[in-house]
């Protein structure tokens, strides 16, 4: 990380990135450099790090979503295209799902992934930054960010831009790592992020550094609580969360009233 | 918010979901069936282990599971697990969906109809066998499967059958069924008897009444 980055004498400019406060215009930067680090195995090691329980919060995610043929699907931070591939199907030849990520090497790989399944005909890839949708008002009718929140600098910024693009009655899905309801399963989860996580990173991808910052980050970004309260402040209306795996990732949804 | 961990739900319903088309696909005398029955969406609470799932039959044929659903399905069930255990074991569905403790909302056709499908499933156990193991040990394993299948179905009946002669003849413990039917058929008529000489004797009083008043 150089020192221009971590240069935070104006603190209104500055934010988390991970344990360490860097230029807020600096960390789409560094998240990028992350990202373009850990792409080509980004599935796996989410496979293992998870034990593959992440397609199962995905899987309820997109239950949640209820989306139906002919529907507009977003999804934001879609990376690898696991969610987009499953919303092809679901949306149908008359529909359509938008796979957006602000990292090319993510959306190389997702695109890749996608046309490996199948998933062409209705699916569009788009480079995208969450906080300036360029789409058009009242366009989508669900949108899914899918452990991708808690990258964004400006996430107030990314949740309006998000309430402008959906049409009113759509609803948007955050499926994020958030905090363990049980002290006994936060300290547990605590030496598994800190110690095996990183080790697993350079054993796996060879780079601990960016699976330190994806530990580190999950540990700033808000709890249930706080980010039900900022998806509400945003304007997004009927809010609610499940919390699973005790806690360790919540989904929260909310509507475009 | 949910009383089970979606997860934990998930995880289950995957389970079930991928064993459930695995079957179908392997039983491809069921598909002409299933794919008449593609669209209907069925929802089921299970009040014993307070959880609800759907099941929808899509194209393919094939089977999908959920947690969460926001269409209203073309049936809804509820019961414990061994009301459903007993219907899907059932070789008369539509009298043990009346004589169960399973509470149905919205068409009961289609229920019948797709429980009718999976206790004539006949699945192919052959194929995925013969393809992994080869034509001679594939075979053989099957047949011995076979084999163990119908020993199993033979001594379930067996059993079932022992057991009702017993509680019948021996243990004279329950009545036999046909006394039974008839007894119920016997209170039936007493109550509709009842009913009919409390109307009429309704219609009298109302009659007397007006009689009096018109005195």
């Amino acid at each position: 990380m150089s020192d221009e980055a971590i240069d935070t004498s104006n603190a209104d400019d500055s934010t988390d990135f991970g344990f360490t406060r860097v230029n807020r215009a600096a960390k789409a930067g560094l998240v990028r450099e992350v990202f373009d680090s850990v792409a080509g195995r980004y599935d796996l090691m989410n496979d293992l790090m998870s034990g593959g329980i992440h397609r199962l919060w995905k899987r309820f995610t997109i239950e949640l979503s209820a989306a139906r043929a002919g529907q507009t699907v977003l999804d934001i931070a879609g990376g690898t295209g696991d969610l987009a591939a499953k919303f092809s199907r679901l949306v149908g030849p008359d529909g359509r799902v938008i796979l957006a990520d602000i990292n090319a090497a993510m959306l190389e790989v997702g695109r890749d992934r996608l046309i490996d399944k199948g998933a062409t005909g209705n699916v569009d890839v788009v480079q995208a930054d969450a906080q300036a949708l360029p789409f058009e008002d009242d366009s989508i009718d669900c949108i899914t960010i899918a452990f991708g929140l808690r990258n964004v600098t400006d996430k107030a910024m990314a949740l309006r831009s998000m309430l402008r693009v959906l049409r009113p009655g759509g609803r948007l899905l955050i499926l994020e790592f958030s905090k363990p309801t049980s002290p006994l399963l936060a300290k547990i989860y605590d030496q598994y992020s800190f110690q095996v996580l990183p080790a697993m990173g350079k054993w796996v991808a060879q780079d601990a550094d960016s699976y330190r910052y994806l530990a580190e980050s999950i540990r700033k970004h808000p709890d249930q609580d706080t980010l039900l309260g900022l998806m509400e402040e945003a304007g997004f209306a009927n809010v609610t969360y499940h919390n699973m795996t005790g806690g360790i990732v919540a989904v929260h949804r909310g509507f475009k009233p | 918010m949910t009383q089970h961990d979606p997860a934990l739900l998930s995880a289950a319903l995957s389970g079930a979901e991928v064993a459930l088309n695995q079957a179908i696909t392997l039983a491809p005398t069921s598909h002409q069936a299933l794919a008449e029955l593609s669209g209907t969406l069925l929802g089921v609470e299970i009040t014993s282990l307070e959880m609800t799932l759907y099941l929808a039959l899509n194209p393919g044929p094939e089977v999908a599971l959920f947690s969460h659903c926001e269409e209203t399905p073309d049936a809804f069930v509820r019961g414990s697990i061994e009301d459903f255990t007993a219907l899907i074991a059932s070789d008369d569905p539509a009298a043990t969906l009346i004589n169960s403790g399973i509470e149905l909302e919205g068409r009961s056709a289609s229920l019948i109809r797709l429980q009718q499908v999976i206790a004539r499933m006949d699945i192919d156990w052959e194929a995925p066998l013969v393809e992994r193991l080869g034509d001679v040990m594939g075979h053989q394993l099957a047949e011995s499967l076979r084999g163990l299948f119908r020993w199993g179905e033979g001594a379930r009946k067996s059993l079932k059958r022992q057991l009702s002669e017993y509680l019948l003849e021996e243990g004279r413990l329950t009545p036999p069924k046909l006394e039974l039917e008839h007894f119920f058929e016997g209170v039936q008529t007493l109550s509709m008897q009842v009913e009919r000489a409390q109307v009429k004797v309704e219609k009298l009083i109302a009659k007397a009444a007006a009689r009096e008043s018109r005195q």
